[in-house]
């Protein structure tokens, strides 16, 4: 019952409030956030610059820089226990074994002056009991499993002698090193070409179905979304706006930013429609409006909305699609 | 054809490129071989590939910022590239260009009006007033309110430095825009306000673009006809709504095909194109896509396809397409 109870929901982040301090005084750029996240799923995490996805995942690792910001609120349960209380050591062990995350550039989270398969064993060395030679049979293993062509024969080149979409197989490799329970991939195939994006998208596709896998995609691309996501979180101004199955969130986009972004997206399959942008930016984090932070852009709005904040709540009808919105799923039977 | 404002043809340009410990070796890269398109007057022309296709180098070389080996450009009728000093000056006050990224092309010790008013003071197009009345009205014109002029690019976000890059470029009153990814740094709900604006300036100027982009839903919203490019070759060309709805060059098809969309019910297709972009500097033998190339045969291993008008504006450069056959019909045949 226990170990079922574990299954379903591997990661849970509960209320977690990051701050930065600013000129003296701290801001939060992630606002009660919560999300749970299941075996054999990916949530992917959606939002613009700055909405607060990267805080999140940062958040998760505990890698927010200690010198100006702080995690003021909330818990993050790896699989029951909470992972902001471990000290930096507790949290060595963690990261790279039952966490590890994947980086948009690989080429700068590579070391250059070692051979790629030095690296992926390296992790194996650092946080398992395999010796050298299991450690480097086992590396060859990982890269063959996310499809280095002639694995072996490349195992001691460097990450200059690889394309982006190979170095970003190896940054897979490494985090896939100590079977970890999650995967954070905060846009991992946003500096590649769209077919090679394509490659990399149906590789972590296929690694979640043969080793169950939870994964947090962090996009800032709905396209991307769309082809990998089993939930969906969107982000805005640190909030998160609306929560969704995939399915659900773009047949039935509730939160008007939600709508506004997927309206805001020249489409390749559709004739040039007019695109509608969304008047306005995102308020700067040290000037952050009362109510809802939306308010100021959104054509929805009502004189309660600049009033108090709205709560994320689920649709009538539609319990697993939460938005954060007065008007749209605001009181009682008002939800659409 | 003596609509065009622009025509570009057998554009070829190779670099050298250092290769080896210490550079030692040079090896040619072939960045654009026998490019060529022509541009009508208000008319959006996309140049549409991948890194390293060739398409900012097109660019480029038909403003002269590099010198083309071979190939004509004429803008108006008249060679770019046999313009002595003084008129090449004049040439290029009618034509601009936008850059991707408006931060590393603004100059940050320079307020928004010095950067401005300087294209008009080279130029010498105006008086002083003149030049400030310009620069004012320019900035309206893009969006901006008036003060900018005062203020320093780092006190603007990324959309607004691109509302200033826009603005940079329309003060000499220029016909022709090329605009080399203009939208790419750009998260998407300012991507629409940028594109928005770049459609409103074509119509209300009657301006024409060369737009160079890698998002085939950004050239398929704004522009009208498009040259899809790989490894320094034009493989199609033709108008945009069909040369996305019924790509003819297999490597167009598995573009399109791998451009993500924001819808679940159309994912990527992951039925992946095999393999990575070759090298430049080593390119495969006969057509470039061959490894990757699903259909491709003997004759593509040794031959590069000719190029092929497969309709009144359309071309491709296959051999799926061998001049005189019934073209269209293969294609009904291989898509679905």
């Amino acid at each position: 019952m226990n170990e079922m109870i574990q299954n379903a929901r591997v990661l849970e982040v509960e209320g977690l409030t990051t701050e930065f301090r600013i000129d003296g005084r701290w801001y939060p750029a992630v606002r009660d956030v919560s999300f749970s996240l299941a075996r054999n799923e990916t949530l992917a995490l959606v939002g613009e610059s700055g909405c607060g996805k990267s805080i999140t995942a940062l958040s998760i690792m505990g890698l927010v820089p200690r010198a100006n910001g702080r995690i003021a609120a909330g818990r993050v349960l790896l699989e029951g226990r909470d992972l902001v209380t471990l000290d930096e050591s507790a949290m060595e062990k963690v990261r790279g074994s039952a966490i590890s995350m994947i980086f948009q550039e690989p080429m700068t989270s590579l070391n250059p002056v070692l051979p790629i398969g030095f690296q992926v064993a390296e992790a194996l060395r650092y946080h398992t009991k395999l010796s050298e030679p299991q450690a480097r049979a086992r590396a060859l293993e990982l890269l063959e499993q996310v499809k280095i062509p002639s694995a072996a024969r490349r195992f001691s080149d460097y990450p200059h002698q690889f394309s982006g979409g190979m170095r970003q197989r190896v940054m897979i490799a490494i985090a896939l090193a100590c079977s970890p329970k999650v995967i954070l991939a905060d846009e991992p195939t946003t500096a590649l070409d769209v077919t090679i994006q394509a490659q990399v998208l149906a590789l972590l596709a296929e690694l979640k179905v043969e080793t169950g896998l939870a994964m947090i995609f962090i996009t800032h691309n709905l396209g991307v979304v769309a082809s990998i996501a089993d939930r969906v979180a969107v982000m805005y101004a640190g909030d998160i706006i609306e929560i969704a199955p995939v399915d659900a969130l773009f047949r039935h986009p509730t939160h008007p930013y939600t709508e506004a972004l997927l309206a805001s997206i020249p489409r390749v399959d559709r004739d040039a429609t007019d695109l509608k942008p969304i008047p306005g930016q995102v308020p700067p984090i040290t000037a952050m409006p009362q109510g809802c932070r939306y308010a100021e852009r959104c054509p929805l709005r009502e004189p309660r909305c600049s009033a108090a904040s709205p709560p994320l709540v689920a649709l009538a009808g539609e319990p697993a699609h939460h938005a954060r919105c007065w008007v749209r799923s605001g009181g009682e039977g008002r939800a659409i | 054809m003596s609509n065009a404002i622009l025509e570009v043809e057998s554009l070829s340009k190779t670099y050298a490129a250092r290769r080896g410990f210490m550079g030692g070796q040079i090896a040619m890269v072939r960045a654009l071989s026998d490019v060529s398109f022509s541009v009508s007057a208000g008319e959006a022309f996309g140049l549409v590939g991948e890194s390293g296709c060739g398409k900012s180098t097109a660019g480029r070389a038909i403003l002269r910022l590099i010198e083309a080996d071979s190939g004509t450009v004429r803008f108006k009728g008249e060679s770019v590239f046999d313009a002595d000093a003084g008129r090449l000056r004049r040439l290029r006050r009618q034509m601009q260009i936008v850059f991707q990224d408006p931060y590393s092309s603004l100059n940050p010790r320079r307020t928004i009006g010095q950067t401005l008013s300087e294209p008009m003071r080279v130029h010498g197009t105006g008086s002083a007033r003149e030049i400030s009345a310009t620069v004012h009205e320019v900035l309206g014109e893009v969006g901006m309110p008036r003060d900018a002029a005062e203020k320093y690019p780092h006190e603007f976000s990324g959309g607004q430095r691109q509302r200033i890059g826009i603005a940079r470029a329309l003060v000499l009153r220029p016909e022709l825009i090329i605009a080399d990814e203009p939208v790419s740094a750009l998260d998407v709900s300012i991507q629409a306000q940028i594109l928005v604006l770049l459609r409103n300036l074509q119509q209300q100027r009657r301006l024409s673009f060369v737009f160079i982009s890698h998002d085939l839903g950004v050239v398929r919203h704004f522009c009208r006809s498009v040259a899809v490019m790989y490894l320094g070759h034009i493989v199609e060309r033709g108008p945009v709504p069909a040369i996305f709805d019924e790509p003819l060059h297999p490597y167009t098809r598995a573009l399109r095909n791998a451009s993500p969309v924001p819808d679940p019910a159309a994912k990527v297709t992951m039925a992946k194109l095999e393999g990575e972009v070759a090298s430049a500097l080593a390119p495969p033998s006969g057509c470039h896509f061959h490894p990757r190339c699903p259909h491709a045969t003997d004759l593509c291993r040794r031959v590069y396809p000719p190029w092929v008008e497969v309709s009144k504006d359309r071309g491709v450069a296959c051999h799926l397409y061998p001049a005189g056959s019934a073209a269209m019909s293969e294609n009904r045949e291989t898509t679905p």
